[in-house]
């Protein structure tokens, strides 16, 4: 197991160099770097022979007048310092602007998932028990159709008819918190921060159900389908008992492969969802990022996310033989 | 000098708002019903405090990279500085002549080489320090610095030889050569306090750049990233002070929202879009709290041919293709009818812009005409023209951010196609768009210019020396044409040069090297919260409104 572990580790490693590497090499070949973008935005530096001086001598500012691998090898040696550089963009540290933007997409999305995970998971679990009868059949009618409604249009309408005080007037029109929150209290402060949350919230969610339920749903048939289910009914178990105790709990082994999904999935902002409910979350950090070929910032995001994911994954594959006695974790791989 | 902007780049392609869902009124009934149960969170509404009425809230459709008025190049950070921060002359806002700012009074050498700037006395940087001759000579050098991330300005001070001081008061630049905008290049330059930035920190990541310090109307009070930026009235300020005490400029991503926004009075200032202005504020309810204004500023949209390729190399291919595209139809269709069909690049409403000139009209019969007299006729019968065994058949290369370029792409290939011109339409996101531009790799495009300050020199779009690098990628050449550019940059009498402008416009009229379409009105709406709303050839200056009695 220990041998397992320390393997697994390693490989992480290579493989976090590899991404990295791949990352940024694509950043740098894509057209368009952060000075020609800013500037030709601008237009102004398009006046001849002597202001391709200049741009020059700004590229060099940001080392982009190094080869691509000069320019790897300096981001690694500052990485391996845990030092992911200045944004471009506002020339403050990257870490401070993740760290500004982190902790509300981290809320919405803690919020989200467990929303997610309470509606969706009883509902596969009933409508695996009453397979094929009305509420299977409604339930994942409706979860189907919330899943193909689009966010923009969603968020939009709620917007539209919840807060634009043309129909009602129940909630703040995006942004996460009241100008007149900085002087009050903390529960005000706290309600206050709730009640920018409920609309983003609900259009963060209302798509994601079906998945998960279908999910519980295929695992659970499968389980009930077992001949210790047979068994347990046979002892003259309850019905309830047989789903509840035997059944579910069986039934969740396949879910934590989802763990894996999980670590990164929290990171990760929604552009559309932010931008129409006006919120700095990493979701327009990113795309922003990319959009202005602010490299720091994009590497930052990339190493993160890569590094949680690799992280998932190991912690999914351990969790198996925790939860399943019968995987066996060898040094093979 | 121009900047280049894309047609509404700025708007997400996000097709089917609002408008579209007002027939959806029957999901209201079930989101009632969710909203339901959080009504006990919506209690806290009632928490509201009064909005207070000398606070004024502006519409940002994106945070600024930095307030350091040196490095800064976005729009936001421009409309912000110009609060903060001042610079030696500005323009009257009606008449566009120079006035006094930071200096009382300036002196320009007969041969248009020295340039003497005299600064008022007593004029304080917001911490109480006395602004001098040191800061403009230091914000300088910052300029010119090879360290300081200020590409974009240190184009406009290449010909400046030097900057020095005369006494604490006075300041002369010195030219190299004679150009008649020097003028307003030095007098508007960027100045910024010494005493805060000269303290042997790197400038460009300065944390000034985030707590700005300037001598302007307004004093800098808090940013709060992603969310506000808030400025306050600047209570030692030497000149008029203005009513508004507090200005919040609002961070919104999405125009959608923040047109809600406007609607319930979160925000009282923005810019509308078309259909926004047309279809969207006719209510007497939005009339009643808001004034409407339309005006133009310097500004037009174009169709730019490549003349590299060789369809566009001609002429009479060029002036075909602009009577092939009714510019009419397509200001009614896709802009509402907000907009005036343009046929030169210089400010419609200025005197540079001659108006005898009249657009080229819709004229297919003609267009086919030319076409067939440069040689491009149908002679293997498929239905699209050829000459010399070339197909006429072209790409129109669009930024995938812009909507409107996308409309007139769907419309010019239609049109196009009957006449027996076949055209693709190829979308890229802005950077690789741009990169295409530059480096001359398409066959047409459409896009904007903006001259936000009304400076008219045509030498960065038009010049042939600016094809190879510069923004005429285009590459449009004409001796005479050439002559009137290098000329009028050294003509110092307006009217002069107003007439040579004339001859300018005529000569791009008859070589189309662009197809010229609209210049577009700003339309902005104001909150009726504020009197004394005027509109001046600039545009709006919140520092003159007044803020109406609440009964």
């Amino acid at each position: 197991m220990k041998k397992y572990i320390v393997k697994r580790t390693l490989l992480i490693f290579l493989t976090l160099f590899l991404i990295t590497l791949l990352s940024y090499t694509i950043i740098r070949i894509a057209p368009g770097d952060y000075t020609t973008l800013k500037l030709g935005m601008e237009g102004a530096l398009k006046a001849g022979s002597i202001s391709q001086e200049i741009l020059e001598q700004e590229k060099k500012l940001y080392g982009l007048d190094k080869p691509v691998i000069v320019g790897y090898a300096e981001w690694l040696a500052k990485f391996v310092r845990l030092d992911f550089g200045i944004s471009r963009k506002d020339g403050r540290p990257v870490l401070t602007r993740i760290g500004e933007a982190l902790p509300i997409t981290l809320i919405l999305n803690v919020i989200s998932m467990i929303i997610i995970y309470i509606i969706s998971i009883p509902m596969g679990i009933v409508s695996a028990v009453k397979k094929d009868k009305a509420f299977d059949r409604v339930s994942s009618l409706i979860l189907f159709l919330l899943y193909s409604l689009p966010h923009f249009w969603i968020g939009l309408i709620l917007l539209l008819y919840m807060a634009s005080g043309e129909y009602l007037n129940l909630f703040p029109l995006g942004g996460i918190r009241s100008d007149w929150a900085a002087g009050a209290g903390f529960i005000p402060r706290l309600i206050d921060f709730c009640w920018h949350l409920v609309l983003p919230v609900i259009t963060l969610t209302y798509g994601e159900f079906a998945f998960l339920a279908r999910y519980t749903r295929a695992n659970m048939l499968e389980v009930i389908s077992q001949q210790y289910i047979m068994t347990a009914r046979a002892k003259g178990l309850s019905n309830k008992r047989v789903i509840f105790i035997h059944a579910f709990r069986n039934s969740l082994i396949p879910l934590v492969t989802l763990m894996a999904t999980l670590l990164p999935g929290l990171l990760g902002g929604t552009v559309i969802v932010e931008s129409i409910f006006s919120i700095p979350g990493m979701g327009l950090l990113a795309y922003e990022a990319i959009l202005s070929r602010d490299i720091p910032v994009i590497m930052a995001i990339t190493t993160i996310a890569a590094i949680l994911t690799l992280a998932g994954i190991l912690a999914a594959d351990l969790l198996y033989s925790l939860v399943d006695p019968r995987i066996r974790l060898e040094a093979k791989i | 000098m121009l900047s280049e902007q894309l047609l509404d780049s700025n708007k997400p392609a996000i097709y089917g708002r609002y408008y579209m869902m007002t027939e959806l009124k029957v999901h209201v009934r079930f989101l009632i019903t969710i909203s339901g149960i959080l009504l006990l969170l919506v209690g806290c509404a009632g928490l509201f405090p009064e909005k207070d009425p000398h606070t004024i809230k502006l519409y940002l459709g994106a945070e600024p990279d930095t307030l350091n008025p040196i490095t800064a190049t976005d729009a936001s950070s421009h409309a912000i500085n110009l609060r903060i921060y001042e610079t030696l002359v500005d323009r009257d806002y009606d008449t566009l002549e120079v006035i006094p700012m930071l200096a009382e009074r300036w002196e320009i050498s007969p041969d248009k080489m020295k340039f003497r700037f005299f600064l008022k006395k007593g004029v304080y940087w917001s911490d109480g320090i006395e602004l001098t001759a040191d800061d403009v000579v230091y914000s300088y050098k910052k300029i010119m610095d090879p360290k300081v991330a200020s590409a974009q300005l240190k184009v406009y001070y290449i010909d400046i030889k030097s900057c020095r001081k005369i006494n604490k008061y006075t300041i002369e630049f010195l030219y190299s050569r004679p150009y008649y905008l020097a003028l307003i290049f030095c007098g508007g330059m960027p100045i910024v306090p010494r005493h805060i930035f000269d303290n042997g920190t790197d400038f460009n990541t300065h944390k000034n750049g985030r707590f700005p310090v300037g001598t302007g109307p307004y004093t800098f009070e808090r940013w709060d990233t992603g969310r506000n930026i808030t400025l306050v009235r600047n209570e030692g300020y030497r000149g008029k002070k203005a009513m508004i005490r507090r200005v919040v400029y609002k961070i919104i991503f999405d125009p959608s929202a923040a047109f809600q926004m406007l609607k319930k009075g979160d925000i009282d200032v923005m810019g509308l879009r078309e259909i926004e202005w047309a279809r969207q504020t006719g209510s007497e309810r939005f009339n009643e709290h808001f004034y409407k204004l339309k005006y133009y500023l310097s500004t037009f949209s174009y169709v730019g041919w490549n003349e590299d390729r060789i369809f566009f190399k001609d002429r009479r291919v060029r002036l075909a293709m602009t009577l092939l595209i009714n510019r009419r139809d397509i200001r009614d269709k896709l802009l509402f009818g907000l907009g005036e069909i343009v046929s030169g690049p210089f400010y419609i409403f200025g005197k540079s812009y001659d108006r005898d000139i009249k657009p080229w009209p819709y004229d297919p019969a003609r267009a086919v005409r030319l076409l067939k007299q440069a040689g491009w006729v149908d002679h293997d019968g498929d239905g699209i023209l050829d000459k010399d065994g070339k197909k006429f058949s072209f790409t129109f290369t669009i930024s995938s951010g812009s909507r409107f370029a996308e409309r007139l792409g769907s419309i010019m290939k239609e049109d196009l196609s009957k006449v027996g011109i076949q055209m693709d339409i190829n979308r890229f996101e802005w950077a690789v768009f741009l990169q295409k531009i530059q480096s001359r790799n398409f066959d047409a495009t459409a896009l904007g210019w903006s001259d936000p300050d009304f400076q008219d020199d045509p030498y960065q779009i038009w010049h042939s020396s600016q094809i190879k690098g510069g923004s005429n990628y285009i590459g449009f050449s004409n001796k005479e044409a050439d002559r009137i550019i290098e000329k009028t940059r050294l003509e110092f009498d307006e009217k002069i040069r107003i007439k040579m402008y004339h001859r300018f416009q005529e000569i791009l009229h008859h070589e189309q090297p662009y197809t010229f379409l609209f210049t577009t009105p700003a339309l902005v709406a104001v909150s009726r919260r504020f009197e004394n709303v005027l509109v001046h050839t600039r545009g709006l200056n919140f520092l003159e409104w007044k803020v109406r009695k609440v009964q």
